[in-house]
């Protein structure tokens, strides 16, 4: 018995000294080349990993002969920018919107001046759209639809999902903007709510993520109508599992940033290949792949992109105030949002 | 789960004692303990007034209340079904009882995820079960008793385990003395059997009340997430933290942890003094 623990407890010691070994094989120090260690939001993750990557690592050994590797984490991207903010040294980060950049340029890990760009920032744009069953039975033409009685609504919840946010904030600001004209300036906040509250209490279910909320909708056969991205909806179509979906006359433009984390790049000394990087992104080839990933080129004029069709009356965040104020509008402990379900008693 | 009596009397004190004791309390302290404090005194650190305000937030008392709720309607059906399970398996004698009885610590081994996978399968509103339910105006999934079956599911065997043991060990000599002098069945089981399971059925429905209250890999597949509907207080931690409200979290959670404290020390409590009560 004594031996056969004891043989155990060796087995196990063994086990571990290998694991720590090899661990420490595969971290070590690369000579032969360069690594990026990419800090991403999981929407990217099949245009990425499948595709720009690829395309980048050739495009690096045409211009300077040398390879390149990359190391890399998709995650929620509130989840990413807290993990990054917090100490994970990721060069580039990729986010779902610009209220989760702010966090890391609030945490000092990436410049104050990151959307000086051509492109202020941003990598891909997609527009906030309405899936629905085959043939339409519910009729959903408009964000006013998902408030009408007996349709189930899905999207994910704002306070663990960015792309809930952008949900939101598309119906949230068409309404804003529509009362806002029709009041002659000033938009009466009370019917905006009460859009926001009609459309929650039709709401079937809060997956923590925008992926799951799909997931939900396509495999699981749950609700009539779910608010995501139109480039959800497009990989879906790549991917051969097509879901009819509408784009509401007046919606939200999502506009997505990339930046190189500055005291991740000065730590590993890859800032060359890191900013070269984030250029490939918004280069023509690197906005090529990732349209023909369902995201809209960042530059809507270039002729050398895919055509996307307009919708009738697009906004931006920017036209809403912008990140923080509608962070503080609307999520904020009296905003908008938040105050539909404090309003209720129970 | 009668408290483990000291075999080696407290006199005994060589170094290799001392060594091993106090290697076992440090490792309590580090492993249980530490945290615990961490979470204490961060959450009480920003002061009172914030504190009060994140506990005092409506969506954070309707989610306490919620499963406050949901763990005690899982605890009266755990205690009556579980009390039930136990007594089938130690009075009767039946094929496959060797199979029920390996089946029952089964919820233990499934990943909670998994639990809430099988119930959103099962009872989902595209299910056929689901559907049927659905047409007579019941939703299970995505609304509250979805929650229950969950706390169900994964709080199964603790009565059951806690009661089967006494019920083995019970003197019969009593229950029989008892209908030598003509009580029913009934009536022996209510004055005689029950009173000797009491303790035992205390602490399964203590175990799983503590166990129900922080229950969280289920119920998110299971409960539909909705703020003042069906979050409960572990979902509204883990939306509080990821929209980067670390105070309401902290605050709200110390809450938690104090509610389950004080199911544990009331239950030590318990079990004293009816131990003493009972003379041992």
């Amino acid at each position: 018995m004594k031996t056969r623990v004891q043989g155990l407890a060796f087995f196990f010691l063994a086990l571990g000294v290998g694991l720590v070994a090899g661990c420490g094989g595969s971290s070590g120090p690369d000579a032969s080349g360069d690594v990026i260690k990419l800090g991403a939001y999981s929407v990217v993750r099949e245009a990425f990993h499948d595709a720009l990557i690829p395309a980048f690592q050739e495009h690096w050994k045409q211009k300077t002969g040398r390879v390149v590797r990359f190391e890399e984490s998709y995650n929620a991207s509130g989840a990413q920018a807290r993990a990054i903010a917090s100490g994970f040294d990721a060069d580039v980060a990729i986010l779902s919107h610009t209220g989760d950049m702010n966090q890391l340029v609030e945490a000092k890990r990436v410049s104050p001046d990151w959307a000086k760009n051509p492109t202020g920032g941003i990598v891909t744009h997609s527009v906030v759209v309405i899936g629905h069953r085959e043939g339409n039975p519910k009729a959903i033409a408009d964000w006013s639809d998902l408030a009408k009685p007996g349709v189930g609504v899905l999207y994910p919840d704002p306070k663990t999902s960015g792309g809930a946010r952008w949900n939101i904030n598309a119906i949230y600001g068409s309404a804003y903007l529509a009362s806002k004209a029709a009041g002659g300036g000033t938009p009466d906040l009370a019917a905006v709510a009460d859009l926001l509250k009609r459309v929650q209490a039709n709401v079937v279910n809060m997956d923590a993520s925008g992926r799951q909320s799909m997931s939900s909708f396509s495999e699981r056969g749950i609700g009539d109508a779910v608010v995501t991205y139109e480039n959800e909806i497009l990989l879906r179509k790549r991917e051969g599992k097509p879901i009819e979906y509408v784009v509401p006359e007046a919606t939200l433009l999502i506009e997505s940033p990339a930046a190189v984390v500055d005291s991740s790049v000065e730590k590993h000394k890859n800032r060359e290949v890191a900013t070269e990087f984030l250029a490939f992104l918004t280069s023509v080839e690197g906005q090529k792949i990732l349209a023909s990933y369902g995201f809209r080129p960042v530059d809507q004029t270039s002729p050398l992109l895919p055509e996307f069709p307009k919708p009738a009356k697009l906004f931006t965040m920017a036209d809403l105030g912008g990140w923080d104020e509608v962070q503080t509008a609307v999520y904020g402990p009296k905003g908008l949002w938040t105050s539909i379900f404090s309003d209720q008693g129970k | 789960m009668a408290s483990v009596e000291t075999t080696r009397s407290g006199g005994d004190t060589g170094l290799p004692d001392l060594v091993l004791r106090g290697m076992t309390l440090g490792y309590l302290g580090w492993m249980v303990v530490l945290p615990i404090i961490a979470l204490g005194f961060q959450s009480l650190v920003a002061g009172p007034q914030a504190f009060l305000d994140a506990v005092l937030d409506p969506q954070a008392v309707h989610a306490l209340k919620l499963t406050v709720v949901t763990a005690l309607v899982m605890v009266v059906i755990n205690v009556v079904m579980g009390t039930a399970t136990a007594w089938v398996l130690v009075r009767y004698e039946f094929p496959g009882k060797k199979v029920m009885n390996a089946l029952i610590d089964l919820p233990f081994a499934v990943p909670t995820v998994v639990t809430g996978l099988m119930l959103v399968l099962l009872y989902g509103p595209s299910s056929v079960l689901g559907t049927i339910l659905g047409t007579y105006g019941f939703s299970v999934i995505y609304s509250q008793p979805g929650i229950v079956l969950a706390l169900l599911f994964v709080s199964y065997p603790f009565v059951i385990r806690s009661v089967q043991p006494v019920l083995l060990e019970l003197d019969r000599a009593e229950e029989e003395a008892a209908a030598t002098m003509g009580a029913s069945g009934w009536l022996t089981f209510w004055r005689v059997t029950l009173p000797t399971l009491a303790p035992a059925i205390f602490t399964g429905a203590a175990l799983s009340f503590g166990r129900a209250l922080g229950e969280f890999g289920s119920v998110i597949l299971v409960a539909g997430n909705q703020p003042m509907k069906t979050k409960t207080t572990p979902l509204y931690v883990f939306g509080e933290i990821e929209s980067g409200n670390k105070q309401g979290a902290m605050a709200v959670s110390l809450v938690l942890l104090a509610l389950s404290l004080g199911v544990l020390i009331s239950l030590n409590l318990y079990q004293r003094r009816w131990s003493l009560e009972d003379g041992k």
